[in-house]
């Protein structure tokens, strides 16, 4: 279970997100969509004790993350936008760190599972600055579920992946999602959230524009000729507001 | 510590090794490693690196005045590296990468556990640079082990003492009183100014002679108690007690700067964060090849249209922009230096045209200023792709590249020789005229041969961390190679020279204007071979 509840967060007096609040269920797969600077990665940053709330609450499986960070951050599973990795360490390296710092007991059986599931067997004792990008990915992606975190955080998870990356991302969220995980997935690719997500927030200059069961979302605004429906919803929501 | 942060750091410092197991294994890395390590054994062989060879003197200082030496402005240095600390740094000192915020942050570990984890990061670190240190100190210090435990400590209370100077100044910096750290600065600057002017107007007083002054007076005692004890373990006679004595009190203090950093944190979290994006970002565009000092503002007034010049005019364009924004305060600083060559040489009784001082300035226009300051090729790495497809003829590319780089450092040698001129006694006015017209083609011969060797063999600009063997190899060649060709090239512009005073057996300007001419022309010889390379240069090749 994610809860947020009243987060704002400004710097030096710019409000970055203000006064939002919702919560993802276990089960649920939150879309988080909105323009560059909505404030999606603030946000994410902000759930997963990067960046401190200036106000609010915003919790993890039922731990406040600022009082209790550590045991928030157990249940957590984060996957930023750029994944960044040690390049020292292999593949298998960075599993082994992710495993102890999250006291995975008898890890190998769970990480080699991992590793084929995101075609990465072979590549098990390589150093991961010689990875592609969406290897790094696929990298980050599986260490962030090692731990099998009740609460999973992507930052527009499918940057750099080929459509087979592509098809066994969306997979693995949806099996997350299944075995009870609650998932916040933050992107640009509209189409990635109309397959995918049980529930949609749009943000926009910080505010939450619309926040519901992506099934309402989509009835409320229809499919016109030339678009998908999530896609008039986008542009309905954030230019009405933006017009206004 | 969590023990999961103490594998981590076990795995990266094996990963480490590795990596530099593995540039041992490429032929060019064992080739590098094995010229690197031959040229220190030699320097060290012939007693080169012995801090006991002065380099302003033929003779060697004797160990009792480098004791008082050291014992003098060791402290007072360390004093001063605190106060610009507290002047010029943003934020905290102990970065994390961004690797570490996405993995490390969101991870269950306490802020305590993360700024220990990067303090034996550090401290492993430092303990190798220690070891490099050790041997070259070790004839001050008395042993490998004293050399090696003052080093490390050293090192350590460095970064520990700005970590918490420039974290208590951040928790300070909103009260009132924080507004008055410039006028004080400006006070403490004028009133050193003044009495340096007055030591140095005076006679029987010397800037040395004041500096000691303040350092053993009563009150300098006090002020710089902790880097005294630091400056006495270089000083400390035997292993036992002297050396363990000051050791446990270096200890003691760095434990107490470590608790100090650890509580400051709690305070200063939000701030170290956005400086540790900030220091990313930087080093991010160093290694594309730009500047650590590049501006961080985000909006600027565009320059609406750039000078054609057949294809040159853009090109030096761009660099002059890159300069103007990336590097103007590096210019500030090289040319504020260069002016306070002539009064510091005059002050300090030391002629910067003897054989010692015109080694020193070698140093300086043929490798810390090439290295410091890039307006050229080097930088652009990541642009070379860009360079290649443009429909202007390689030529002006490579002048164009070399026009803003050349100019600047000639700028920066005409403040020297201006400076010098009016300082030292022994450089007279002909002299400084030929030293400003002789600079001019060897600048440009010195980064010709830079620019061509960079790209004949394309590398970064910055060492993989410390210990990067392949890295120090590769700029101590270079710098080897480079400078036999300019000696090469300056020997030849003088055999021109004294061939044409024998022969025609005029004045000493006919010979000199025949070796400008020479050096000139060698200078246009190497702007062909950098035409040359930049033409064979493959952009699929450059980037492995």
């Amino acid at each position: 279970m994610i809860t947020v509840t009243n987060f704002s967060k400004h710097y030096k007096g710019f409000a970055a997100v203000k006064d939002l609040s919702f919560t993802v269920a276990p089960g649920q797969i939150l879309g988080l969509v909105g323009p560059n600077g909505a404030g999606k990665t603030t946000t994410l940053r902000a759930l997963c004790g990067i960046v401190p709330p200036t106000s609010g609450h915003l919790s993890i499986a039922g731990h406040d993350i600022v009082k209790a960070p550590i045991a928030a951050k157990k249940n957590l599973g984060y996957i930023p936008d750029h994944p960044r990795l040690f390049d020292t360490l292999t593949v298998w390296e960075h599993l082994a760190f992710t495993a102890a710092a999250y006291k995975v007991a008898n890890f190998e059986e769970g990480a080699e599972a991992l590793l084929q599931s995101f075609e990465l067997s072979h590549k098990r004792d390589t150093l991961v600055h010689n990875l592609s990008r969406g290897m790094r990915q696929k990298v980050a992606i599986a260490c962030a579920f090692l731990h099998d975190p009740k609460a999973i955080l992507f930052d527009e998870p499918l940057t750099g992946l080929d459509p087979q990356g592509i098809r066994g991302i969306q997979q693995a969220i949806r099996e997350r999602a299944e075995s009870g995980a609650a998932i916040i997935i933050s992107s640009h690719l509209l189409g990635l959230f109309e397959t995918l997500c049980t529930h949609l927030m749009v943000l926009n200059l910080g505010e939450c524009r619309r926040f519901g069961a992506m099934s309402d979302v989509l009835a409320e605004f229809g499919q016109s000729d030339s678009n998908s429906a999530l896609e008039s919803a986008y542009f309905a929501i954030t230019q009405k507001r933006s017009d206004g | 510590m969590d023990a999961a942060l103490l594998r981590l750091l076990a795995m990266r410092m094996r990963g480490g090794l590795r990596l530099r197991l593995m540039q041992l294994v490429s032929l060019r890395g064992a080739l590098l490693f094995i010229a690197l390590g031959g040229i220190i054994w030699l320097l060290i062989a012939s007693g080169q690196l012995d801090p006991t060879a002065q380099l302003f003197g033929g003779a060697s200082l004797d160990s009792q005045a480098i004791r008082a030496e050291i014992e003098t402005f060791m402290p007072l240095g360390m004093l001063g590296m605190t106060l610009l600390t507290v002047l010029l740094s943003t934020g905290p000192s102990f970065h994390f990468s961004p690797t570490e915020v996405n993995l490390l942050f969101v991870g269950p570990f306490s802020r305590r556990d993360l700024i220990i984890y990067k303090f034996i990061a550090y401290a492993a670190g430092a303990a190798l640079s220690a070891t490099l240190i050790a041997p070259f100190a070790q004839s001050q210090t008395g042993s490998a082990f004293s050399a090696f435990t003052a080093t490390f400590l050293t090192l350590l209370f460095v970064q520990l003492n700005s970590a918490a100077v420039g974290m208590a100044w951040q928790a300070f910096e909103g009260n009132r009183l924080a507004r008055l750290k410039w006028p004080v600065t400006a006070l403490v600057c004028a009133l050193a100014l003044a009495a340096m002017i007055h030591a140095w107007a005076v006679p029987d007083r010397s800037i040395s002679g004041l500096i000691s002054d303040v350092r053993h007076s009563w009150i300098g005692t006090i002020i710089l108690m902790p880097y005294i004890v630091f400056a006495e373990l270089f000083l400390a006679r035997a292993h036992f007690p002297d050396l363990a004595l000051w050791a446990a009190i270096a200890i003691l203090i760095n434990v107490l700067l470590l608790r100090a950093v650890i509580k400051l944190d709690r305070r200063t979290s939000e701030f170290s964060l956005r400086e540790d994006t900030r220091l990313s970002d930087r080093w991010e565009r160093m290694k594309q090849g730009g500047s650590f000092w590049a501006t961080e503002r985000s909006e600027i007034p565009s320059i609406r249209s750039a000078p054609t010049l057949g294809g040159l005019g853009p090109i030096a364009w761009r660099q002059a922009i890159k300069a103007a924004r990336n590097s103007s305060k590096l210019i500030v600083i090289f040319i504020v230096g260069a002016a306070c060559a002539g009064p510091l040489s005059s002050m300090a009784g030391v002629s910067i045209t003897g054989k010692h001082g015109l080694l020193m300035l070698y140093f300086f226009f043929g490798f810390s200023l090439p290295r410091t300051l890039i307006c050229d090729f080097r930088g652009d790495l990541s642009r070379m792709e860009t360079y290649k497809t443009l429909p202007i003829a390689p030529w002006r590319i490579c002048l164009g590249q070399l026009v803003v780089q050349v100019l600047l450092s000639y700028v920066i040698a005409l403040t020297m020789i201006v400076s010098l001129l009016l300082f030292e006694d022994s450089l007279g006015a002909p002299v400084a005229l030929a030293l400003a017209a002789f600079a001019l083609p060897l600048t440009l011969l010195i980064y010709a041969v830079e620019n061509t060797i960079f790209l004949l063999f394309p590398a970064k600009l910055v060492p993989m961390g410390r210990a990067d063997f392949e890295f120090l190899g590769r700029s101590l060649i270079e710098f080897i190679l480079k400078t036999v060709v300019i000696l090469i090239a300056v020997a030849l512009a003088i055999g021109v020279g004294v061939f044409t005073l024998l022969t025609l057996g005029s004045t000493l300007v006919l010979s000199g204007l025949a070796s400008w001419v020479s050096l000139t022309l060698i200078a246009g010889l190497a702007m062909i071979v950098m035409q040359f390379a930049f033409r064979r240069f493959v952009v699929a090749e450059a980037f492995d």
